[in-house]
């Protein structure tokens, strides 16, 4: 009887453990982070509190990105941020791998593309990427200003590689931060990510 | 007709002309007349991928369907999508622009192949390959006439990076009649390639299928005849958002598929409906159908086809008990495991305490208030054991452990516990002392006297001696009990205990019954030392049991150890009349602990090491291993599979009646059959996962497989010999259960 007793608790205590890596989940707080952005400075998502977070999956050589950079990414970015939300893209490729960029290269990428996001962020090791679940390029990640995971998934609601397809979409990132900002409740929360593969190293 | 080679782009300004003869100016009027930026009339190869349309026969025919398809040929190492892309990527499209009257359905997607890169998992095509779509054509063309089809491709090729790609394809097909048509050859370049295309798409199968969410996890079952072997079988999902895309987790019950995979984590709500796809590879030959799922809000997906799978074993055992439950889901698994508890209280080590505890009982007939108590107390000891086991069970599942019913006895520890207090309570009935009181502190008397503390811990040692006696038939309802969520194995095993605690319960509240039996006395001394008996027994099978465990030396530890809990015991019982004075209870409480001593090595986790076979039956069988068998059965030999545990009196009972017999022997070298033997003793997750496959937890399990591939035969649980010969004929002929075959439509 004492044994079985022992077993039962010692089986409960195992299944009580918390999980150990947080996931990004809609409505769950978002996992934490620290990344270096192209300037060289670490970047912390605990900084940012008190402000409503964007981040987006890129890769300067995916054809949708190049998509939503002829001219809609670079809108948003600056609309977000003149509105006081924090941007920030993240590029998760691995050295070697398509669209991969140092510092000086992501720095490059921002100015030949007149991008506007508040911070390049590199992750090379594909660590924060796989944290969030980043799938595709462009993927999409909305954080309010307490920290909570508001959406995840497409930019916008046609999936193709065509820049025709941009006006007659749903931009879903710009919907759920102008929700956000009038205290609705996020409307499409949850979207499937549609691009590239994020060229995760092995 | 034949268009020459013509790239022409209104974009740019160039109009390259590649062409080596005149024809080119036809083709250039039609771009020109059709408006349209780009018109390929022959293969176009853009980056990494040719594309082209073309048809199944060189004509059409009024008022019929024709073939027609794009053909995509893929640069080595790239790849388009399906039209459910996976984890990245686009499906292809396509839009047709078509005289009057045609009308073009959509794709008729081949089955699709899984590409993984890292983490991620894409769905697609890669090599030659066709995308084909029927078309209806119109009966009010006229033969003679000519026909152009146009569709706009728009794709996106990958290898990791991505190219999207785009081009306008032409085709122009005369149109004859039927008559004609009946001497018009298909045309020969692209027979191949339709064959192929339309043989792996999907055909619509006759199944019922229902998913449900568990958790963070979507559960899909499909019944029906004709399932296809799960070696090999991959599943998609053909809406996105709803599954995740990694690799599914596909078992093979009796009559039916179990798929589980994580919910996408882009789930946002559950259609109604939802299209799966099955594809089978095997060798160069793909298999592949579709089936419609049903979503189930409330459904427990599992739960019939598993009790249908039950019914099946228990018929299939010859056990008496139940005969055909129908399809009753948890309902069926709950009654099995209620009859299989009844049963229980026939096992030799249980009748021994069980009987004294009626005597108990119906001593106490005269006062049917205190008996009905002590009933109630009874019944809930068996069930407060079952269910505290079954929870440590599930809870070392649910943390990741491959374990399945009679997981307590690949303890060493607990089969020489269990050894310990055999001969503990053969000793008591033996009359060699009172199991009484201030003993261990489990509590008063367990066997003996009155009480509700009494009657509870009966019940409760009931349970642990039971545990190892599983009935035959109780394998697959426990199997079945451990595919629940954690409320209905719950109450299989709570059914399970209500059926051991059942005779006793009723004899507490039917006084009648309780009068009925003999009234205690001198003969039951005598009944309680012969009783004895089948206790020291158990203990020796147990200590057998650990000696293949752990091997000679540490089961030589426990016989010394035992021999001094003997000798505790005795004289424990010979001052009991007395009051003992405290140097004789020191010297006994020492002589427990030293005898108790040779188990503390068993809890290491390296006691579990020396169970070897011995090397006369090695001939006969070879140790079953994953690859053994696969290896075994890809040279095309039958092979015969006996899952087995030193603990299984099934199983050991099934070795010396049908799988030592000289005809068994015989007929493996007859017809050279592997006999692979899986000893699941101790843990093993290799074989724990592989009897999950078949929907059990627990041994035994006997499979067939026959000659040159096939399902395996799942044979029943008690075998005679004249079975396993049948079913290892069936095998050698190949009669067995006939891998679905099927045409192209």
């Amino acid at each position: 009887v004492k044994f079985v007793t022992s077993l039962l608790a010692a089986a409960m205590t195992m299944t009580i453990a918390p999980a150990v890596m947080a996931k990004a989940v809609v409505g769950q707080p978002a996992p934490a982070f620290s990344l270096t952005d192209s300037n060289g400075k670490a970047r912390t998502l605990e900084e940012f509190k008190g402000k409503t977070v964007v981040l987006e999956w890129t890769n300067a050589g995916c054809p949708f990105v190049k998509k939503h950079y002829t001219g809609n990414m670079q809108a948003q970015q600056k609309s977000a941020t003149a509105d006081g939300v924090v941007w920030l893209s993240i590029n998760s490729g691995a050295a070697g791998k398509e669209g991969h960029v140092d510092g000086a290269g992501a720095n490059a990428v921002i100015k030949s593309s007149g991008a506007a996001q508040s911070a390049y962020l590199l992750d090379a090791s594909g660590e924060v990427g796989k944290q969030y679940g980043a799938k595709t390029t462009p993927h999409m990640y909305v954080i309010d200003a307490a920290g909570t995971l508001r959406y995840m998934g497409a930019i916008d609601s046609i999936q193709s590689a065509d820049p025709a397809d941009i006006p007659k979409a749903t931009q879903y990132v710009s919907q759920a931060l102008a929700e956000l900002k009038s205290g609705k409740s996020v409307s499409v929360s949850t979207s499937q990510p549609y691009g590239c593969s994020v060229k995760y190293g092995s | 007709m034949r268009f020459y080679f013509l790239i022409f782009r209104v974009l740019g300004t160039t109009v390259r002309f590649s062409a080596k003869s005149c024809r080119v100016a036809v083709a250039a009027a039609l771009l020109i007349c059709g408006g349209i930026s780009v018109l390929y009339a022959e293969p176009i190869t853009r980056e990494h991928l040719t594309v082209e349309l073309v048809a199944q026969h060189t004509a059409l025919v009024p008022g019929t369907r024709a073939w027609v398809g794009v053909r995509l040929d893929h640069e080595a190492h790239w790849h388009t999508y399906w039209t459910n892309p996976g984890d990245s990527g686009l499906p292809t499209k396509l839009a047709w622009r078509l005289p009057d009257g045609f009308i073009a359905d959509a794709i008729a997607w081949p089955a699709p192949a899984r590409m993984i890169v890292g983490d991620l998992h894409n769905f697609g095509f890669d090599g030659e390959m066709l995308l084909p779509v029927s078309v209806q054509v119109p009966s009010t063309v006229r033969p003679g006439e000519r026909v152009r089809l146009e569709v706009d491709v728009n794709w996106l090729v990958c290898k990791e990076e991505c190219i999207p790609g785009r081009a306008t394809l032409l085709l122009d097909l005369p149109v004859i009649d039927q008559a004609a048509a009946d001497h018009e050859a298909s045309d020969t370049r692209w027979q191949t390639l339709f064959a192929h295309a339309l043989a792996t798409e999907p055909v619509v199968a006759d199944w019922q299928a229902v998913a449900a969410a568990r958790g963070n996890e979507i559960e899909i079952r499909i019944d029906g005849t004709d399932l296809p072997d799960t070696d090999h079988l991959d599943a998609f999902v053909v809406q996105p958002q709803l599954l995740g895309n990694a690799s599914l987790r596909i078992a093979r019950r009796t009559d039916a598929i179990l798929i589980q995979a994580q919910r996408s984590e882009y789930f946002v709500r559950a259609p109604q409906q939802f299209d799966l796809v099955l594809v089978a590879h095997s060798g160069d030959t793909v298999n592949a159908w579709t089936t419609k799922v049903t979503w189930r809000e409330d459904a427990v997906p599992s739960a019939s086809n598993d009790a249908n799978a039950v019914a099946d074993s228990a018929q299939a055992a010859n056990t008496t008990a139940t005969g055909s439950i129908g399809s009753g889901s948890l309902g069926a698994a709950l009654l099995l495991a209620f009859f299989g508890g009844v049963l229980l209280n026939l096992m030799p080590c249980v009748f021994p305490v069980l009987s004294l505890k009626a005597l108990n009982i119906a001593d106490s007939a005269h006062a049917p208030a205190v008996a009905r108590r002590e009933g109630l107390a009874y019944l809930a000891g068996c069930v407060v054991g079952f269910v505290a086991l079954a929870s440590v069970l599930l809870a070392l599942r649910g943390a990741g452990q491959s374990l399945g019913w009679g997981f307590q006895l690949q303890s060493p520890l607990v089969v020489a516990a269990l050894a310990y207090l055999m001969i503990g309570l053969g000793l008591s009935l033996s009359g060699v002392y009172v199991f009484g009181a201030r003993l261990g502190g489990v509590g008063q008397s367990l066997t003996e006297g009155h009480g509700l503390r009494s009657a509870f811990f009966t019940g409760l040692l009931a349970c642990v001696v039971a545990s190892p006696c599983t009935a035959p038939f109780m394998g697959p309802a426990l199997g079945f009990a451990l595919t629940q969520p954690v409320f209905g194995a719950l109450a299989v095993f709570v059914a399970l205990g209500i059926g051991l605690a059942l005779p006793i319960v009723i004899l507490g509240w039917i006084p009648a019954l309780g009068r009925r039996l003999p009234k205690p006395g001198a003969w039951m001394e005598r009944l309680k030392q012969v009783l004895a008996w089948p206790m020291y027994l158990t203990a020796v099978w147990l200590l057998w049991v650990l000696m293949r465990q752990v091997g000679a030396d540490p089961t030589a530890l426990v016989l010394v150890g035992i021999v001094a809990f003997i000798a505790a015991l005795v004289w424990y019982g010979r001052w009991q009349p007395y009051d003992a004075q405290w140097p004789q209870r020191l010297a006994i409480a020492l002589l427990f602990l030293i005898s108790l001593a040779p188990m503390l090595p068993l809890a290491s986790p390296y006691a579990n090491s020396a169970a070897h076979a011995d090397a006369a039956e090695q001939t006969l069988w070879q140790p079953w291993s994953v690859t053994r068998l696969a290896e075994a059965r890809a040279s095309g030999q039958s092979v015969f599979v006996n899952m087995t545990a030193a603990w299984c009196i099934t199983c050991l009972a099934n070795e010396r009646v049908a799988l030592s017999s000289n005809d068994f022997i015989a007929k493996l070298g007859t017809d050279n059959v592997l006999y692979l033997k899986g000893d699941w003793t101790t843990q093993d997750s290799e074989i724990s996962a592989y009897l999950a496959e078949f929907g059990r937890s627990g041994v035994p399990l006997y499979l067939v497989y026959p000659r040159n591939g096939g399902a395996p035969e799942v044979l029943p649980q008690i075998l005679t010999p004249g079975l396993v010969i049948a079913a290892l004929s069936r095998a050698t002929t190949g009669s067995i259960t006939p891998v679905d075959s099927r045409s192209s439509p």
